[in-house]
């Protein structure tokens, strides 16, 4: 890290604050999150434009980002140089590496190639920014894989001591119990693309083996679409040009000086050449915005085809599997799988802080375009009835933020009995674990007293289950509780009507049955 | 009297006095301490000081564990966890007749970060000096061999079978299965793996857990009951106050007086059946001497 100057302390304390409202992305016994890492999401202007292009509709949650929009075609780029915790990162670790130059391939209107196709695909109704946006790239990084090593670790640490000193662990376990409950996640959780989201994050900090900042000049969409805003900027750097007699700027400019001119689009304002001037020439002064190398926007083929590409994209990958359709599961309150595609970031907010860590990233079950978004896995864990924490740390609203008692009502599904595999069905055993489980207090699962016969033919009074579908929200308890080893004896299944569940009124009147207090 | 005879005669009046053989040489009869009042944690002491007070139980320097059940994302007004002032009552007491440290946890049933939140029971512990709330932790559960009825082997809690003290503070209500959830069921907190095979053969499963894992104290709370919809209720439709307070250290005998505040009677509840069978405890209340205050 070269000196400390205001940007680098900036940079520094952001990265701080992502760090805390990473970690506090969970529950902390409160129904409440104060502040989750989806503030960061926002202040995203690619994720409000993806937003924008996609649902076409504007909602209020995003204004930060607008805020920062405008606040970059005044001042310029900063938020790259004074703010993304990303940026300051590669930072940190891009001293460690030996510079080899930009390849080719990235250069030129790479970084349009990589903005416009993104913005075409929302504009198509697939939101995909999320894929490449550098906080979501982090968010998902250390979601989905770095926090999760950390906590493995750890646990895996402290359970190997209790092999060595048994109970006597415990003389250490006020210790160990800040480090739990205040750094590491709460639950083990193994994601799918654990390893693709390591290796995209570890790629964009491998890029700064080729040149420093690399990612952020040459690929960031987020850096493209601030790029454009900046140019408007009325700040323009004196002397515009290398000085003929130093040239020291080229050496300590992260970004784009190594051509004669300081390109307005990739300055990111970290004030180095300006601090660091041997003669204490430069300035950064108000003048004609506008200013500097180049069209404002890249040439009308790239334009064109980069846009043409996005929508292309997005229809070529919208094959679905039925039977892998079947099993999306979306969280609670989203109703309809077109509006949530566009709506949602795949920042992997709501999948860091689920409760029960039932939100997975999708792989390929709701198609390409589906990749990342979360998806509901019963069998891994339920939606907790009381929780509504995925839709408070939602950035664009995808997940709807919903009081307690309307999320209840909300429809993820609906639980089936499989009833070649269902206990009291398949085998004539009591069971009912899952009816026990079930949180609907006036019961989706219920069962009757059936007499019947069983495999040795003895007389045997069984619990028959049965599921009251006015009254299942799909919450997936029944299936993750089900002790058939395996495959459940029941399962939920998505469905198109997700119309919430009517208002409780009292206690629904129950089937009068072998119910001893019916 | 000829010998023959006087064996013969020795013989059969030994078959009528079985009973009364029993019950003067085996152990004395159960006593189930019963307490009513609207102070939860008042009520919890008199329960206490009838069976003869805590320090009958808990000894100077001793672990205590208090296994309340609060497996569910309720709050205390919804019956389906026990009630934090009881489980606080408890923990004072504990601490009071000298117990080293009272530990406290739940294998839940939701999360159990909410579970405990949500039961008042962190709430009611918080800042109490000596006693732990307790998350389960996996390494601790250890396959215990039982060569029970059904279960060959469990893995049991480690804790809580190396505790001093286990005392089973039950909340008193419905369940689908078993009827009723009281202090025998309440040790499926303690049990790791997958608990919820045992639903098929629940009663003889029980009966298995509670031989080898032994409640000195069994305290059921009944304060307010969940009536239907059990085990975790949620409508106040559901819930009926009882203000009442069970204590017993026969968990067997606590269980079927419990029963009667249902308007059972303990041969309805299989799961007090089978325990009772086993030698686990008295079920007739009739033999149970029931002392209230």
């Amino acid at each position: 890290m070269k000196r400390i100057t205001s940007a680098r302390i900036s940079q520094l304390l952001f990265l701080v604050l992502f760090l805390v409202l990473f970690i506090n992305t969970e529950y902390r016994g409160r129904d409440e999150i104060n502040g989750a890492v989806n503030a960061f999401f926002r202040a995203d202007p690619l994720v409000a434009a993806a937003y924008l292009l996609a649902a076409k509709a504007f909602t209020w949650l995003l204004l930060p980002a607008v805020l920062l929009l405008v606040a970059t075609a005044l001042l310029g780029r900063f938020f790259c140089g004074w703010i993304c915790p990303l940026g300051t990162i590669l930072d940190l670790l891009g001293g460690r590496f030996r510079r080899r130059g930009a390849p080719s391939l990235f250069t030129g209107n790479a970084k349009y190639w990589v903005l416009l196709p993104l913005l075409g695909a929302a504009l198509a109704g697939i939101n995909l920014a999320g894929l490449l946006d550098p906080l979501a790239i982090l968010v998902r990084g250390l979601a989905f894989s770095l926090h999760p090593l950390l906590g493995d670790t750890t646990r895996g640490a402290w359970v190997g001591l209790y092999r060595v000193l048994g109970e006597g662990r415990d003389l250490l376990a006020p210790g160990y119990a800040l480090i739990r409950d205040h750094v590491l996640p709460f639950r083990e959780t193994a994601y799918p693309l654990a390893f693709l989201s390591a290796l995209i994050l570890a790629g964009v900090i491998g890029l700064e083996g080729c040149e420093s900042r690399c990612w952020c000049r040459r690929l960031c969409p987020l850096g493209t679409l601030l790029g454009l805003a900046a140019r408007f900027s009325p700040f323009n750097r004196r002397p515009e040009k290398l000085c003929a007699d130093c040239r020291a700027c080229s050496g300590l400019c992260p970004t784009s000086f190594d051509r004669e001119i300081l390109q307005k689009e990739e300055c990111i304002f970290c004030m180095e050449c300006a601090v660091r001037c041997p003669s204490a020439r430069v300035r950064f002064l108000p003048g004609s915005p506008l200013a500097g190398e180049g069209p404002l926007l890249p040439q009308r083929r790239v334009l064109l085809g980069g846009v043409i590409g996005g929508l292309l994209a997005a229809r070529f990958f919208r094959f679905r599997d039925p039977a892998a359709q079947a099993r999306v599961l979306r969280p609670p309150g989203v109703r309809d799988e077109g509006a949530f595609l566009a709506a949602c970031v795949r920042c992997g907010e709501c999948m860091k802080v689920c409760l029960r860590s039932a939100l997975y990233p999708a792989v390929l079950q709701s198609g390409v375009e589906g990749l990342y978004t979360p998806v509901l896995i019963p069998r891994l864990g339920y939606c907790e009835y009381n929780c509504t924490l995925c839709g408070q740390v939602c950035p664009t609203g995808a997940i709807p933020n919903l009081p307690v008692p309307a999320k209840k009502r909300e429809v993820i599904g609906k639980a089936v009995f499989d009833r070649n595999h269902c206990l009291p069905f398949a085998k004539k055993i009591n069971c009912i674990v899952c009816e026990e489980h079930c949180p609907i207090p006036a019961k989706a699962i219920r069962s009757r007293r059936v007499l019947d016969t069983d495999d040795q033919g003895r007389q045997v009074e069984l619990l028959v289950p049965y599921v009251v579908d006015e009254l299942c929200n799909g919450c997936g308890i029944c299936e993750n509780v089900c002790p058939v080893e395996g495959k459940a004896g029941i399962e939920v299944f998505a469905v198109k009507d997700r119309t919430p569940l009517r208002e409780f009124q009292g206690p629904v009147p129950v089937e009068k049955g072998g119910d001893p207090y019916g | 009297m000829e010998r023959r005879t006087f064996l013969k005669l020795v013989g059969l009046s030994s078959l009528f006095a079985e009973g009364a053989f029993r019950r003067l040489f085996a152990a004395p009869q159960p006593t189930v301490a019963v307490a009513r009042g609207k102070d939860y944690a008042r009520t919890t002491r008199s329960a206490l000081a009838l069976l003869g007070g805590m320090k009958r139980f808990v000894k100077p320097g001793d672990v205590v564990v208090l296994k309340p059940n609060m497996g569910w994302d309720r709050t205390p007004a919804q019956a389906a966890n026990t009630h934090p002032l009881v489980v606080r009552a408890l923990a004072e007491e504990a601490l009071a007749a000298g117990a080293k440290r009272v530990k406290v946890f739940d294998r839940t049933c939701n999360d159990e970060r909410r579970c405990y939140v949500q039961s008042g029971i962190s709430d009611a512990l918080k800042g109490m000096k000596g006693v732990e709330l307790k998350f389960i932790e996996n390494e601790r559960f250890r396959r215990v061999p039982i060569k029970g009825a059904v279960l060959p082997a469990w893995e049991l809690y480690d804790e809580a079978l190396s505790a001093d003290v286990f005392i089973n503070v039950p909340v008193a209500k419905h369940h689908g299965l078993s009827r009723l959830t009281l202090g025998l069921k309440n040790v499926m907190g303690v049990m790791g793996g997958n608990r919820g095979s045992i639903h098929r053969h629940l009663d003889d499963a029980l009966a298995d857990i509670n031989s080898v894992l032994k409640s000195h104290l069994t305290v059921i709370d009944a304060t307010r009951i969940l009536t239907d919809h059990g085990p975790q209720g949620g409508s106040p439709a559901d819930v009926k106050v009882m203000d009442t307070v069970i204590a017993s250290t026969d968990i067997v005998a606590a269980d079927a007086y419990a029963t009667t505040l249902f308007g059972l009677k303990p041969e309805d509840i299989p799961v007090t059946v089978a325990a009772h069978k086993r030698g686990l405890g008295e079920m007739n209340l009739k033999r149970v001497r029931i002392v209230t205050a």
